[in-house]
């Protein structure tokens, strides 16, 4: 859920923008990372561990731990809680190791 | 304490568990840099930020060692992920693998 | 890319010597990771006290505020955005911005790279819903996103405390304090009381047995007394400690000494925050984990060091002014801290751990 008035800071949230998860659009705002803005919207599994297929999330929320993995507009392992919500993002689970040879990657 | 068993992953990335990490202990592994060798342990994309204070934790109580007799793993550069891309830069600057191995003179970043 | 002063982190203590050095005239570049000023400060929306004498008690985005405007005077080149990721072999520091690495090269080096959290093990911490308590403050206070609804902390430290308030007063149900210690480790009373005022148990010699659940956490077991509680929850938010972020120091060369109030490891330094590393200068958290007070004192001696050093001031009255910093901080730090850092600074002949870096 968006904190659509904070106690302490107020009315923050001011310009709304659309993300895709899997195709499907959700309510973002301008401002709001990746990891948080699918939070928001009860999106907490962002992908799975390569070993064991464990699921995983957001954990540290500074760029460190890299559970946060998912891939963003065609990019893979993009540590979404350093991200920030862009107009139209195309946003898909880390589900297994990216095909190194294709397009998006050069030759 | 928590409970530390087989099931408890101590390296996230990796997924290495307690009971991996307590047996190369038990084969003599004493440092990060044994357990890493050993296990994988800290090889995963975080570069062993996460696991390095539970890995000494568990060190610790395996051996007894104090923690501030447990040395620091090897850290390495890049310090964070980073696309190879941006590492072999802009050709029209300069390359980073250049000005590493070679004298470069530089000019606002830019080889002269 | 030239500069006098490079200022690595844009927190408080890193804004606290941008201040000291650019208002002496010294050309300074400031980088962060962020795409804001501030740090972890901003999203502190706790007052916070004892402050230096020139600050009255303020919040910490209120805080934050005053130091970025303070700034606005003086050309000082921010690189937002930014990160450093290692070190030219001529002392350069490599810089990305995601397009490209190109070499910074300072005459001098402050590096306020803050602290890390430190992880909290058991069985199945690694699901969905279990985040650092840093991790969840982040998403009420900065991206204005609920982590969840019934949460579950781990930890009893000041922090934790305060993101407990936090986090009950945008309406999560903070149901219980988990420490494994047999007393709370805060040493707030009037916080503690509070907390414990809004119906949270502090589970004290308690510890955790699992977490469960399918895509996202669901429960979690406490052991508490020789029983088992069982608590239904979405949230659990583990407060470790902090720690200073060694990478950078590493790199460079420096050495390390251990002080486990300080954080554990924290790179060697004298009483001018000087690493061992001639040009390498550090402040703030990654100096020894310590209170916001201090964090801007450590940011202001870092600084005027520097300018003692590219001769901004001369070294009389850098001293003086060393001296009175250090007497303040002295009163502002916790006792145990303040020992810790003289007894670490007074190991900079002798360091514990030296020559890690081997390229």
């Amino acid at each position: 859920m968006h904190i659509k008035d904070h106690p302490v800071l107020g009315k923050q949230l001011q310009e709304p923008v659309t993300i895709y998860f899997k195709d499907q659009p959700y309510q973002a705002y301008q401002q709001q990372t990746v990891a948080a803005a699918l939070i928001a919207n009860d999106i907490k599994k962002f992908g799975v561990s390569r070993k064991n297929i464990q699921d995983r999330g957001l954990f540290c929320s500074r760029g460190r731990c890299c559970s946060c993995y998912m891939t963003v507009n065609g990019e893979d392992h993009v540590r979404t809680c350093m991200t920030r919500v862009e107009e139209g993002m195309e946003i898909y689970p880390n589900l297994e190791d990216p095909e190194v040879r294709r397009d998006g990657n050069g030759d | 304490m928590n409970r530390l068993d087989k099931s408890t992953i101590i390296c996230r990335c990796e997924e290495i568990s307690y009971e991996e990490i307590e047996e190369v202990i038990g084969n003599g592994a004493r440092t990060f840099d044994d357990i890493k060798r050993l296990t994988r342990c800290g090889m995963g994309p975080c570069q062993a930020k996460i696991c390095t204070s539970l890995v000494a934790k568990v060190i610790h109580e395996e051996t007894g060692k104090p923690l501030h007799e447990i040395p620091l793993p090897r850290m390495r550069m890049p310090l964070s992920p980073i696309k190879l891309e941006t590492l072999a830069t802009d050709s029209t600057s300069f390359s980073t693998v250049k000005s590493v191995l070679d004298e470069v003179e530089l000019e606002d970043g830019k080889v002269r | 890319m030239e500069t006098d002063v490079l200022i690595i982190g844009a927190g408080p203590a890193g804004l606290a010597a941008a201040l000291e050095t650019a208002s002496r005239g010294l050309a300074v570049i400031l980088i962060d990771e962020s795409s804001s000023l501030g740090g972890q400060l901003p999203q502190q929306t706790q007052l916070i006290r004892p402050l230096p004498s020139e600050y009255g008690p303020l919040r910490g985005f209120e805080l934050a505020e005053k130091l970025i405007n303070q700034l606005e005077d003086y050309p000082i080149n921010y690189l937002l955005q930014h990160r450093v990721v290692g070190l030219y072999a001529d002392g350069s520091v490599g810089v990305t911005d995601e397009e490209n690495v190109f070499p910074v090269k300072a005459k001098k080096m402050i590096m306020a790279t803050g602290a890390a959290e430190r992880a909290v093990a058991f069985p199945k911490w690694t699901m969905p819903g279990i985040m650092t308590i840093g991790a969840a403050q982040t998403l009420i206070n900065r991206d204005f996103v609920l982590p969840g609804n019934e949460a579950v902390i781990i930890g009893s430290s000041d922090f934790a405390m305060d993101v407990a308030l936090q986090l009950m007063a945008v309406g999560v149900n903070v149901k219980g304090i988990v420490e494994e210690q047999p007393e709370v480790q805060a040493s707030d009373n009037v916080k503690i009381e509070q907390v414990q005022q809004s119906g949270v148990p502090i589970y004290l010699n308690a510890s955790i047995i699992e977490a469960r659940g399918n895509g996202e956490v669901a429960e979690i077991d406490i052991e508490h007394t020789g029983t088992v509680l069982t608590e239904k929850v979405d949230l659990v938010c583990v407060d470790g400690g902090r720690s200073p972020i060694l990478d950078l120091f590493y790199q460079l060369g420096c050495s390390f000494g251990y002080q486990e109030k300080l954080g554990g490891w924290i790179p060697q330094y004298n009483s001018n925050f000087q690493t061992d590393r001639e040009d390498a200068f550090l402040a703030g958290n990654a100096a020894g984990i310590t209170s916001q007070g201090a964090i801007l004192l450590t940011g202001m001696v870092a600084g005027i060091s520097v300018c003692e050093k590219l001769q901004a001031i001369s070294h009389d009255e850098a001293q003086q002014i060393r001296g009175s910093l250090f007497k303040e901080l002295e009163i502002l730090e916790d006792k145990d801290i303040w020992e810790s850092r003289i007894h670490h600074i007074e190991r900079y002949a002798n360091p514990k751990l030296k020559d890690q870096f081997i390229s």
